[in-house]
């Protein structure tokens, strides 16, 4: 009796779902928030009742206004993602195979990798305009910085016992690079992908704030906000937010997969 | 099933004596730290025949390890000679494998990959390569095995993947470098006697380092006794005993008893005196 009782008690119904674990703090900053919209006209504007929000969801969803612009979005992301990350490996792998490479290119990378992105925007403006190449630049980089750094340390901080086996078994180059090197560096690699895949995101939504021409989440902001849309404002940070969680949950998925010979959980 | 694995092993036998014989000329090897010269070893000279199993044992420092990462090409920046068939060794080969103490399997292939890419650079043919693969998996017990990563192995299966691995490729040498070292006492007792069992199908010529001097006279034709700073050879000691071998048989015990006097600097009598 007592037993049964006790665990009953013991184990909450919430705590055997992680989910909704998980769902329990937005659940409360909506709650707050709610709370808060309804205090006076004010806060109103501040804090966008949930009911507006949702109205504006339904018409811009509708409309395919907020469909378009979340596409363009994904698109410079992604594209920039791609093509920044995969530039990063080549030339991560380079610096970390070659001494020549490593002191021809380091000191150029570290030095630029220390002006911050925002720093580059009025340049690469001026030289590109506001449109999407611009846009694409900006995240190509942000993506690039983090692969460069983790795709080295990874190929420098292969173990010397297994590069030695290699050598044992007679392996060219090549095969070492593929057998050996690589695969030891993909845990560093794919830490790589995750951090550019934040800072894609993150910068693709900062550069379509600042080069507002064409459709993007971004741009759509920015006219929302000059219209004192807040709605509309509240409704961008939203789809931004879960986008991102979305693709961050996603390539943690792929990560563990392509990571399962590791002896972790 | 497991009489076809012998039938099959058999296949992998070295009939041919003549291979594998290993020849040391006065050999010596030093490292520069800073602006001094620390040798490592001084005039070694060392004999061996081929198809014998030759134990060394000498305390730490004594540079038995780097005599192996010598033989086996890892290092070649010595003075002296080391001929394998009359040919002089100065890069790593398919003709000598070898294990370590740490088994050094890629732990991100799978058993049967990481025994497979020993023989990448072998020219025979896939379906051979794939048949050598299978066989020296039964070869050393790990049938079933095959698909498993290395940190689903247990410390004592991995090593013998890693047995495997080096001897797939048929080498005419063996190097074993404190290869039980890692395990607990019970895995390496059946370990050694799997060594005998597969070095006895296998016969290829067999040098193993150990610190375990019981391990060194079970297991060898010859034991020799190393000495440190710098490394030299003490003596060598002939093992009067076929294979396979009774682990308690006397004569074991009583060489056992005379190295590790030796190698404790002590008299026989004392050491045996309560």
């Amino acid at each position: 009796m007592s037993e049964q009782h006790s665990r009953r008690f013991s184990a909450p119904t919430l705590m055997r779902f992680p989910f909704l674990q998980g769902l329990l703090f937005p659940l409360l900053v909506i709650a707050i928030w709610e709370y808060l919209s309804h205090r006076s006209a004010a806060y109103a504007y501040a804090f966008v009742p949930i009911e507006e929000i949702w109205q504006s969801l339904l018409r811009l969803g509708t409309s395919g206004e907020l469909f378009v612009n979340m596409t363009a979005t994904l698109r410079t992301a992604a594209t920039g993602l791609v093509i920044g990350s995969s530039v990063g490996v080549l030339v991560g792998v380079l610096m970390g195979v070659s001494r020549i490479v490593d002191t021809l290119v380091g000191p150029l990378y570290h030095a630029i990798r220390q002006v911050p992105l925002i720093g580059w925007i009025p340049l690469i403006g001026l030289w590109f305009g506001n449109g999407l190449f611009s846009k694409t630049l900006i995240v190509c980089l942000a993506s690039f910085y983090p692969m460069v750094l983790n795709t080295y340390e990874g190929i420098r901080n292969v173990d010397k016992c297994h590069r030695e086996v290699g050598r044992i078994f007679r392996l060219g180059h090549w095969q070492t690079f593929r057998h050996v090197l690589m695969p030891a560096a993909l845990p560093f690699i794919v830490t790589g992908l995750m951090q550019a895949l934040a800072f894609s995101w993150i910068s693709t939504v900062g550069s379509e704030l600042l080069f507002s021409a064409g459709p993007g989440l971004g741009g759509l902001m920015q006219t929302a906000q000059a219209a004192s849309r807040m709605d509309v404002v509240v409704l961008c940070v939203a789809c931004i937010g879960v986008m991102g969680f979305a693709m961050n949950h996603g390539l943690s998925h792929l990560s563990r997969r392509m990571l399962r010979w590791r002896n972790v959980r | 099933m497991n009489a076809k694995s012998e039938i099959d092993l058999s296949l992998y036998t070295r009939t041919d004596n003549i291979e594998g014989a290993l020849s040391i000329r006065s050999l010596g090897k030093s490292y520069r730290i800073e602006d001094k010269t620390i040798p490592v070893l001084e005039n070694i000279n060392l004999d061996i025949a081929p198809g014998t199993f030759v134990s060394i044992v000498g305390p730490s420092g004594c540079g038995k390890s780097t005599l192996l990462r010598l033989i086996v090409g890892l290092d070649n920046d010595y003075s002296g000679d080391i001929l394998l068939d009359d040919k002089r060794i100065s890069s790593t080969s398919l003709d000598r494998g070898i294990v370590f103490q740490d088994h050094r399997l890629f732990p991100w292939k799978t058993v049967e990959e990481n025994i497979g890419l020993a023989l990448y650079n072998h020219d025979i043919p896939i379906d051979e390569k794939r048949q050598r693969v299978a066989d020296h998996i039964r070869l050393v017990n790990l049938a079933g095995f095959e698909k498993a990563y290395p940190h689903q192995l247990s410390g004592g299966m991995a090593q013998r993947a890693a047995i495997a691995r080096a001897l797939v490729n048929q080498p005419k040498i063996l190097l074993l470098d404190e290869p039980l070292g890692a395990l607990d006492a019970l895995t390496r007792v059946y370990l050694q006697q799997e060594l005998q069992r597969i070095w006895l199908q296998h016969r290829s010529t067999v040098i193993m380092v150990t610190h375990d001097v019981e391990e060194a006279v079970y297991l060898g034709d010859e034991v020799i006794v190393m000495d440190a700073h710098p490394g030299r050879i003490k003596h060598r000691v002939h093992v009067p005993l076929s294979h396979p071998r009774d682990r308690a048989a006397p004569v074991l015990r009583e060489l056992k008893e005379e190295i590790l006097a030796e190698l404790i600097h002590a008299p026989l009598e004392e050491t045996l005196a309560p």
